[in-house]
């Protein structure tokens, strides 16, 4: 792809990233030497077993944990703290502020990352809610929304950030299958509509298949690297094209080796 | 029916498929309630009527002792009453107390906060608010007013000093465990939009802190209003205008009994006013509006 004159600078470039928790008793190490490229475009999924360290993965590239070893480059430039131009969605509920309405929640984010005025962040913040279309319950606090529309503000008003990659840690991992499903569906559109760098964890083989370009597997504790594969849903017509069940069991294959019966 | 015939799961309920009707607006059921529950379910009424109640006894009882140098009779209490809000007495002495009370208030509400910033920031501040808090906490503030005296003389100023003693602390403590209490995702949206300092503090920390912010101003209230009047009970005249507790004292001593009880009415009166007036209307209007609290 690069042409050989100008060597092709990653857009993320996590490069033996090593990271570790400290606890009073004991070192935690979560991941060792992960290494992965993320381009501009792209729908990274970070796919493996529980306690693998994709979570912390995620919070290193949004800049809240050094690491010990290697380092996260974006745009040639080294991360070292929280920023706006990564912004995050959690996997947690709790992460809309409880004192803000759907659409003050969205104008904060906005407001308090760029130079817009109320009057253009409300109509921004407008813009987002329909995309999820959660339009009627602009003016409700998040203590009187489901769980699923909790994340769908969450993913507003990370995308109202306009930021450089978006960070989603999970974020439809406690809904029930059938809106999840719908909410993949959103996303997807979404990301056709603004063509999004996205960073996605996941533990379902399903959803990394469903929105990913590129998926990363993880090895179980201490999360290392074990694949990469491209992945391309559109090219097939239906979600039981023989190829993609194949995938599908490929991927399982590479992630539980040995235990095949291992369910997730 | 009578034949033997086998019930299974299976057979014992029909299997359907429908179509849902359009919801139906929402449609108020009228239940009939006679007029003694519709009044029996305001909550004001019932408490009006327990205060009632207690004035009959107070009233019943008084006329029966009929010794108005020991306990004057509820209609002598609101007659004085009476007299000294025209006279305008109770409402300056009401005035001095409550402007002490919200100098001593404010400055104990900016001392706690102060603190609590720095504690948060800081690990000596964590360290040095823990030790202030767990020496002083304890102490009453009373116990501190030969020493105010000493210091301050005889005035305002020994008041409002111990005051803030009294607020201080229990206010400081309350603040501090809901910032801890702050929720880690709350705190990691709060950096991603780059928010740091003091910003971080009154955009995230404050606002998600609330219900425990509140809870503080209300027992720091509490105190505070106690102190105040035990205070003045004590030495609270300067320049011959003390406040509620000097009034209190006063009239005891001009043996104008129903006017002393007059006086403790005040304070009650006050008292419930902030409580369940103020405060119930600020929490309204934030932590139970915010789903913090029901
Ligand atoms: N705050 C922490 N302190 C100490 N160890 C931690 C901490 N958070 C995570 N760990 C450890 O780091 C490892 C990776 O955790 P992480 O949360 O990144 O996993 P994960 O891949 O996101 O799992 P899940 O799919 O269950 O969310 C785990 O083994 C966990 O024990
Ligand atoms: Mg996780």
């Amino acid at each position: 792809m690069s042409t050989p004159s100008t060597p092709h600078i990653p857009f993320v470039d996590v490069r033996h990233l090593t990271l570790q928790y400290k606890t009073t008793e004991h070192l935690v190490t979560a991941t060792h030497d992960v290494s992965f490229h993320v381009e501009k475009g792209d729908r990274l999924i970070l796919l493996g077993p529980s306690g693998c360290g994709k979570s912390t993965i995620l919070k290193a590239i949004g800049g809240y944990m050094k690491p010990v070893g290697g380092s996260i480059n974006l745009n040639g430039v080294e991360i070292k703290k929280p920023g706006s131009d990564r912004g995050m969605v959690f996997q947690e509920f709790d992460q809309l502020l409880p004192w803000k309405t759907a659409l003050e929640n969205i104008v904060f984010a906005i407001r308090e990352t760029s130079q817009c005025s109320e009057v253009a962040a409300i109509q921004e913040a407008r813009k987002w809610l329909k995309k999820v279309n959660l339009s009627k319950f602009e003016n409700s606090y998040p203590h009187a929304l489901s769980g699923g529309m909790k994340q769908r503000v969450a993913i507003a008003r990370c995308l109202a950030l306009k930021s450089k990659v978006i960070l989603m840690d999970e974020p439809f991992a406690s809904l029930d299958a059938l809106t999840r499903q719908k909410m993949q569906e959103e996303l997807f559109e979404l990301w056709q509509e603004t063509k999004f760098t996205m960073v996605f964890v996941t533990h379902s083989i399903d959803e990394a298949i469903t929105l990913g370009t590129r998926i990363v597997m993880l090895s179980p504790h201490p999360g290392q690297v074990v694949a990469e594969l491209n992945v391309d849903l559109s090219a097939y017509d239906s979600r039981n094209h023989p190829e993609l069940i194949e995938l599908k069991e490929r991927i399982s294959r590479i992630l539980f080796k040995d235990q095949l019966d291992y369910v997730i | 029916m009578s034949t033997t015939k086998t019930i299974t799961l299976n057979n014992l309920r029909e299997e359907y498929e429908r179509e849902v009707t359009a919801p139906v607006a929402h449609q108020e059921v009228k239940i009939e309630l006679s007029l003694f529950e519709r009044l029996y379910n305001i909550s004001a009424l019932r408490k009006g009527f327990i205060l009632v109640l207690l004035a009959v006894i107070w009233q019943i009882y008084a006329v029966n002792l009929n010794n108005e140098l020991m306990f004057p009779t509820f209609s002598d209490t609101i007659k004085g009453l009476g007299q000294v809000i025209q006279s305008g007495e109770l409402v300056n002495r009401t005035l001095t107390s409550l402007k002490v009370l919200s100098i001593a208030y404010t400055s104990g509400i900016l001392l706690a906060g102060t603190l609590t910033v720095i504690a948060i920031t800081t690990r000596i501040g964590t360290d040095l608010l823990e030790t202030l808090t767990a020496m002083f906490n304890p102490l009453p503030a009373i116990a501190l007013l030969p020493l105010a005296l000493l210091w301050f003389g005889l005035g305002n100023p020994s008041i409002i000093f111990v005051i803030i003693h009294a607020v201080t602390w229990p206010i400081a403590l309350n603040i501090y465990s809901g910032f801890m209490g702050v929720s880690n995702t709350l705190r990691m949206v709060g950096k991603n939009y780059e928010l740091t300092g003091l910003r971080f503090v009154f955009k995230i920390l404050i606002p998600a802190a609330f219900a425990h912010i509140l809870t503080g101003l209300k027992v720091g209230w509490a105190f505070s209003w106690r102190t105040l009047i035990a205070a003045e009970l004590v030495f609270g005249v300067s320049s011959g205008s003390g406040g509620l507790g000097w009034f209190i004292f006063e009239k005891k001593n001009q043996l104008d009994i129903n006017l002393v009880f007059a006086g403790l009415l005040t304070i009650i009166i006050i008292g419930v006013v902030v409580e369940n007036v103020i405060f119930k209307f600020i929490e309204k209007r934030t932590v139970i509006k915010w789903g913090m609290k029901f």
